[in-house]
């Protein structure tokens, strides 16, 4: 395993659960990070690598904030220190849907999870494309109660296409579709809605 | 899905098969011996593809977890799906990708096959099943070597009946022993090909030796050459064998010389040889009362052989001693009258006379025992129901008569066996009827099987109107379509598991196909028949055009054929 700086870090854990970690930066660039990106947290000392999706993206307030938010004609070079300044860091939400160790990818809960300050990275591309080469992950997705899953999962799945060749894309959908349909075949309506979604790919 | 790795291990590729050869198919999820299985199609590599590309019909092989291999036909197939709603809400008919997603989880293809036969582990001879494989067993099509391990090769017991569908180079070979062995059937719809399926058949009998037919040939179909419905000549058996193999009688020589027919003698029976027996069996066609039949029994016992002659007589003293039976009270006007005026009709069989020189039927019957097959033509006579009953029941009687006789000498040990006799009649329904069933010779020989080495085989298209008792003792059914409810039930009746193949038979072709089951196959099969032309006619030692010093050489060697 990797113990060194990742070199395009997206933010340090704020805190952590088994199923899900929160994660903080400062100004978020219009690429990162995105709802249903693919991101990773160091965990057990380095000796694995926790994978999650990015399930909530939360810009709070703060007392400043609160003060400009009322000011009439506030100057443009207010807004964007305020925004480049932020005394409240961006928080992400992250939904775990497995791990990594040895080279080796499990799509469970994690034996522990990451720990606080802990850099969170982006996946790569092939890191994606290896970790959804099974759907294992899509119970841990569709079974959480407080996450908007059927937002989500499509999300999720329009990066994994995009992490594959385009005449792999078509195929892997297919794949996903069936393990959908196989996991909600008593709930057509989610179903349906599911299905919409991913066959489209942009 | 399941990946090739897998299938070898459970189909191992030994005897140079590969899993293309024998395709998966889906995998075994419920089911019972008598019942059926239920096999889950796979939809991984063509959703939908294999359900409409499965026939009913067809064979396919369960590999079981104890190394047996159970050999199953496709009985019926279905759509199914886990989810009653699909049917209400299903995808758009422009959502494709969802369309096809449900065709492989949702929505699925179910078979229904029928366990037919089971090869134990290490064993090369199926026997039929009595267990059933266990869950999730793997499905696979049968190769054609699956194919041609249940039916054998062909031999001198077995002969090449037709191929199993799409499987044209895959012999099933029905095993004539057996055919031979008890009373078979073969039933049909008109133009199925009832009549080709029973020359072939009979073509193979005659070849083997096995047994001698007596045909009564309704519709001249058998002896000489026939042409179907589109004008193309086939040869019939008396074209196909030599003259000491077959011979050809009829009861209608005038037509049978117009055809170009070649016959070996005409059918004369003389009236004093007819009996009250051979005329009661028309009682159903001639309307005859049971007090009517009753005058006839009571005629023959006063006036003796001569009754007929004296009923049929224009003779004055022959009426007058007639009248003299109604005079005396013995018999009423009315009935007597009533009996005259019906047996016009025997005025009209020409085949019918006061005197015939020869007696035919031990000329038969010795022919029938030296190994020739005898071909009843009955000319223009076939199309009157009543002359045939008349002369099958006739011959029949008293050729059984012959073979009782000859089987109990056999048994006495002052003789040998007769050779084993077929008859075939057509339009049996009209000889097996559950009202007449039990009476008539013909009910008597399917009852008593082979007891005197007499079975028949019938051919006819009411099935359902021939007694259950008679139906029950059918051992080979060939069954053309049939689609009929009653009739369908009465093939099927008395065999095991016969509600599976229903679907089958309601399925095939409307020609050239048939469904076998019974005594002489292993297991019920559809097979598309031989071509019954040139390359039949060759396994059948018959040389086209040849040359005459060939002819003259198979005519010898024929001779001394046993």
């Amino acid at each position: 395993m990797n113990n060194s700086v990742p070199h395009i870090p997206i933010g340090r854990l704020l805190r952590s659960t088994t199923v899900g970690f929160t994660f903080g930066c400062s100004v978020p660039e219009p690429e990162v990070p995105l709802f249903g990106d693919f991101v990773k947290a160091p965990a057990q000392h380095g000796q694995s690598e926790v994978i999650g999706l990015i399930s909530d993206i939360l810009i709070e307030d703060d007392p400043f904030v609160r003060q400009l938010i009322a000011a009439p004609d506030l100057p443009e070079a207010y807004i964007q220190d305020q925004r480049k300044n932020r005394q409240v860091p961006i928080e992400v939400s992250v939904l775990t849907i497995g791990y990594r160790r040895n080279n080796a990818v499990f799509q469970e809960l994690p034996p522990q999870p990451p720990m606080t300050l802990d850099y969170i990275q982006r996946c790569e591309p092939e890191e994606i494309a290896t970790f959804t080469g099974s759907h294992d992950y899509f119970a841990l997705i569709i079974n959480t109660p407080d996450t908007s899953a059927d937002e989500l999962l499509p999300a999720a799945l329009q990066r994994a296409a995009k992490a594959r060749p385009a005449d792999e894309r078509r195929f892997f959908m297919l794949q996903a579709g069936k393990e959908l349909a196989r996991l909600l075949a008593n709930d057509l309506p989610r179903l349906n809605t599911l299905l919409r979604r991913i066959q489209v790919i942009p | 899905m399941k990946d090739e790795s897998e299938l070898d291990l459970i189909f191992p590729r030994d005897h140079n098969e590969t899993s293309e050869q024998r395709p998966y198919l889906g995998m075994v999820v419920g089911g019972s011996l008598s019942q059926g299985l239920i096999v889950k199609l796979d939809a991984s590599e063509f959703p939908g593809g294999i359900i409409e590309q499965l026939a009913i019909g067809s064979y396919v092989v369960i590999q079981g977890l104890t190394g047996r291999r159970f050999f199953c036909i496709v009985t019926d197939i279905a759509l199914e799906h886990t989810n009653p709603a699909l049917e209400a809400n299903p995808p758009s008919e422009n959502d494709v990708f969802s369309a096809e997603i449900y065709r492989s989880t949702v929505a699925y293809g179910r078979a229904s096959i029928a366990p037919m036969l089971v090869l134990e582990q290490d064993e090369e001879k199926p026997k039929p099943v009595k267990t059933i494989p266990a869950h999730f067993s793997i499905v696979a099509h049968a190769n054609e070597q699956d194919v041609a391990n249940v039916f054998g090769t062909e031999d001198e017991h077995h002969f090449h009946i037709g191929s199993p569908l799409e499987m044209d180079d895959v012999h099933v070979n029905i095993n004539l022993n057996r055919f031979i062995e008890r009373s078979s059937g073969v039933f049909g719809k008109s133009g199925t090909g009832k009549s080709f399926i029973t020359r072939t058949l009979l073509a193979g009998i005659v070849k083997s030796a096995k047994a001698s037919c007596l045909i009564f040939d309704m519709h001249n179909d058998y002896g000489w050459a026939v042409r179907d419905e589109r004008g193309r000549e086939y040869k019939g058996l008396q074209q196909l064998f030599h003259a000491n193999r077959v011979n050809v009688i009829t009861l209608d020589p005038k037509t049978s010389q117009a055809r170009g027919d070649r016959h070996d003698g005409a059918l004369r029976i003389p009236y004093d040889a007819i009996e009250p027996e051979d005329v009661a069996m028309l009682e159903g066609v001639l309307a005859l009362s049971e007090v009517q039949v009753n005058a006839l029994y009571f005629l023959r016992r006063r006036l003796g052989k001569s009754w007929f002659q004296k009923l049929m007589s224009d003779d004055d003293n022959d009426r007058e001693e007639l009248d003299k039976y109604v005079s005396e009270g013995e018999l009423i006007k009315g009935t007597l009258g009533a009996i005259q005026r019906k047996f016009e009709l025997f005025r009209r069989m020409e085949f019918l006379q006061e005197r015939v020189g020869d007696d035919i039927i031990e000329d038969i019957f010795h022919k029938l025992n030296a190994g020739t097959s005898i071909v009843l033509e009955f000319g223009t006579f076939g199309d009157s129901l009543p002359a045939y009953m008349f002369v099958a029941n006739y011959l029949t009687r008293r050729i059984h008569r012959h073979y009782v006789a000859a089987k109990n000498i056999a048994s006495g040990r002052q003789g040998d066996d007769p050779r084993p006799l077929m008859i075939v009649i057509e339009e049996a329904h009209k000889f097996l009827d559950p009202e007449i069933a039990q009476h008539t010779i013909f009910g008597t020989i399917a009852r008593e099987m082979r007891k005197y080495n007499v079975t028949l085989l019938i051919v006819d298209q009411r099935p359902s109107g021939i007694d259950d008792e008679v139906m029950s003792q059918i051992g080979t059914r060939v069954t053309c379509l049939l689609d009929n409810e009653a009739d369908i039930r009465a093939v099927f009746s008395g065999v095991s598991g016969a509600s599976a193949l229903r679907e089958v038979l309601a399925r095939l072709d409307t020609q050239q196909q048939a469904l076998i089951m019974g005594h002489a196959v292993p297991m019920p099969v559809v097979i598309r028949t031989r071509d019954y032309g040139e390359n039949l006619y060759a396994d059948l030692g018959h040389v086209t055009n040849a040359d005459p010093e060939t002819n003259v050489k198979h005519a010898k060697e024929g001779l001394f054929e046993d």
